[in-house]
This record gives structure tokens, sequence and C-alpha cells, in this order.
């Protein structure tokens, strides 16, 4: 992963969107601990102050709780959290999706039968993917 | 027992300005730059980015104004005083028949705060060759170099001026990578000037745009991506464009488009584009700190 400072969104809501990504796939389960905020902060390249907004943020919305003097664990909920943020994310990709079809003109029968193409052609890539 | 407060400010400065001759170079600066964060200073060149670091070094005195870096006068501070501020200049200073092991003993011998351990440190990250001599270093070695002798001595507060301008990506990473493992060490002040605005959005907790020797904006960088927009507005037929809305820094218009940057943008900035019917859809986009601060420079060249 890595951050995209050309990107227009804010580098702290990327951190925030690569740690619920990693504990949604897996990468860290509930109960276990993500990075400290020095090994993020040099594994990303951004600013510590950054990564510690990020995980406020991510503590905050019950993903991540601090233990102290330890560092930061995934919580027993954390996993389930992830996973409904990246349907919303999705969600929010179809919107886009729909507000350019609706400008464009394209009526919504045809934009259900092109998700439907899209998935076709995506779904071997998703499938090797995980 | 009574306690010495810290100064909440590393960098503090009020109406600082710089004139030479007819020519304002930098004109009615307030700067605020909380300890413990990265300020990252962006503007075209010649927008007197130099002259604001000179000031701050005391290596200028400024034509009036109040300069204060770490709580002191900086041009009355003594030497002493002065050690608590690194300094890496686009071309680092350092005497060109020295070895690089000798430069490094002559900067150290000015210092009681230098540390030895983490200089080699940097020396081994860097991949610096002590025998090497200085003047035979290629250009990311000397930048390098540079930041190992501003690093070592453990200042309070590190002020950059573009010192990545000119190396190639590979080397301004492993630039980069050593102040930000230097940031990571221990809570320090960082005051950066640098054209690599991708540079300064990762490593800025605020950034300030400077133009013709004024600040345009001076706000946390979060802040200003947040609050900076795109409008995309197209005109209904026959319409042209209306009053732009308060906080637009840049705007253009070609056919049924109208384009607006706007700088502090909320809900109430659409109702304002919307009111007088002429605007039948508007787009809101994200910028970039490379797209925010260009539309801030050319609104400025259009208005002037």
């Amino acid at each position: 992963m890595n951050i995209d400072s050309e990107k227009a969104s804010p580098i702290f809501i990327q951190i925030q969107d690569y740690i619920r990504r990693a504990v949604a796939a897996g990468v860290y389960k509930p109960g276990e601990a993500i990075p400290s905020l020095r090994a993020m902060a040099i594994k990303l390249k951004v600013n510590p102050n950054t990564v510690k907004r990020a995980y406020q943020e991510l503590e905050r919305a019950g993903l991540i709780k601090a233990r102290k003097g330890v560092g930061m664990f995934v919580t027993p909920d954390g996993a389930a959290g992830a996973k409904r943020h990246a349907e919303g994310m999705v969600v929010d990709c179809f919107l886009d999706g729909i507000r350019i079809a609706h400008s464009a003109g394209i009526d919504p029968s045809r934009v259900r039968s092109l998700f439907e193409e899209a998935s076709m052609r995506e779904l071997p890539v998703a499938k090797e993917a995980i | 027992m009574t306690q010495v407060s810290e100064p909440m400010f590393a960098i503090e400065t009020v109406g600082m300005t710089k004139r030479f001759g007819t020519c304002t170079a930098v004109d009615e600066l307030d700067l605020r730059i909380p300890r413990g964060t990265v300020f990252g200073l962006i503007g075209p060149n010649g927008a007197g980015k130099s002259t604001t670091i000179r000031m701050l070094m005391g290596l200028s005195r400024p034509t009036c104004g109040v300069v204060k870096v770490l709580g002191e006068h900086v041009i009355d501070c003594p030497t002493t005083r002065k050690a608590r501020i690194g300094y890496v200049p686009e071309t680092p200073s350092v005497y060109r028949w020295m070895k690089v092991d000798e430069a490094v003993r002559f900067c150290r011998s000015f210092y009681d705060t230098w540390n030895d351990e983490l200089c080699s440190r940097l020396k081994t990250l860097f991949e610096l060759n002590g025998e090497k001599v200085v003047g035979s270093l290629s250009k990311g070695s000397l930048a390098k170099l540079g930041l190992l002798l501003a690093i070592s001595p453990e200042p309070e507060v590190l002020i950059l001026d573009e010192p990545t301008a000119g190396l190639d990506p590979l080397v301004r990473e492993e630039f980069l990578d050593g102040v930000l493992a230097e940031i990571c060490r221990r809570p320090q002040t960082v005051f950066l000037s640098s054209h690599t605005l991708g540079d300064v959005q990762r490593l800025a907790d605020s950034v300030g745009i400077l133009h013709e020797g004024r600040l345009l904006v001076s706000s946390s960088t979060d802040q200003l991506l947040a609050s900076t927009k795109r409008l995309r507005a197209v005109l209904r037929d026959g319409a042209s464009p209306a009053l732009a809305p308060p906080g637009t820094i840049w705007q253009g218009s070609e056919h049924r488009e109208w384009s607006l940057t706007v700088h502090g943008f909320s809900e109430s900035t659409i109702e304002f584009l919307r009111r007088d019917g002429s605007v039948e859809h508007v787009e809101v986009l994200d910028l970039n700190l490379e797209e925010i601060f260009k539309d801030f420079i050319k609104g400025r060249r259009l208005s002037a």
C-alpha cells in the first residue's frame, strides 16, 4: 500500500482506509496489534502526527483500542465494523456511477445491465486477488 | 519552585517585513508555528521564501516586525541559543577540500549537544563515505551530508530551504526518510520550503502559500484540502457566468462550463451559485495540494 500524495483525499483519511481494508481482509485480526505510530509513519512515509490522527479516528469509530503502554489493538467487533465500512465505500462508488449515468442521460435499466457486465468482467480477477 | 514555561510557538513572526530599496520581498508576514509540528511554506520562485527563511535564521535583519524562534528575538540571540536551530539550505555550505569525516568533526566541535550515535546512524543510512572529499560528492550525497550535519546536534527547530531541489526521486526519498525518522524519534519542529508539493502534503501538519511576499493562506493541511473545492457548473442555454461566490480564488469558463475554485467551501456555496437560475447542474470535486496551490497563484495573477 502506498499513500498517494497526488490524491486529493487527505492523508489521514487514506491511512484510515488502509487500516480498515487491512482489518476487513484479515491482515490484522481482532485482538491483534496494529503497527505503532512510528512504524506506520515510516512505512507509509508520512508525518507521525497524521498517523496519530488517523488512529484516534479509528479508535473513536470502535475499530481499534489503545492498551496503555502496549499499543493499539483491533477490537472484537473491529473486523465486522471494517467490513460494514467497506460496504459503505462500495455504495459510494455505485452512487458516483449512478450520478455519471444520470448526467449523461443513461436510463436506470441500462445502468443495471452495465453493472452486470462490469461484474462479469471483474469477477475472475477479484477471485484471484482473494 | 518556579518553572520557566516553554513558549507555545517554536516560530512566531509579527509583521515581519523585508524591503530591498523600493522592492518589498516579504510583506508583513505573521506566522505562528506550534512546537512539534511540521510547517510547509510553498510559493512560486521569487515569492520571498528564502528571504523569509534567512530572517528566521537571523542571517538577514527584517526591515520591520518581530521574529521569534523558540521564544527569543532571533537577531539578538547569542550563538549558543542559535545552536538549537538546524538549517539545511538548497546547497549546503561545507568546505569542499575537507573529507566527509573531517567536515563532521569540524562541525561537531561547535556543539555541546552533538549526538555521535545519531550521526553515525545517519552516515550509514545515507551511505556516506567518510574518506571522500566533500568537493567530489554528488549533489544528492552533499544534500544528505547537509542534513546529517544539521540533525546531529539535535536541534529543536529544523529549517529546510528547498532541500530536495534538483535531486533524483530515489535520493529525495532517502533524504525525506532521514527527516521522517528524525521527526519520529523525538517531537521536533520542522519548517520546510519546497516545490515538491507531494512531499509537503505528506509531511506538513500545516502549510502557508506565499505570493509576492504575502501569505495568501495559512492553514492546517487537512483543513485546506477539506475546504478548498473545484466546482464545475453547467450553465443553462444562453446564460453567462454570474457573480462568483465568496471565497472564489480562481475561475474560468468555456462554452456552457463554468469552473471555479472556492476556498472556504460549504453547502451555501452551491446555493449561492444556483440562486439566480443561470446554473443547471453543479459538480463538486476534491483537489490535491498542488492543484490548490496553482489555483491560488493563477487567481492572483489574473486579478493583478
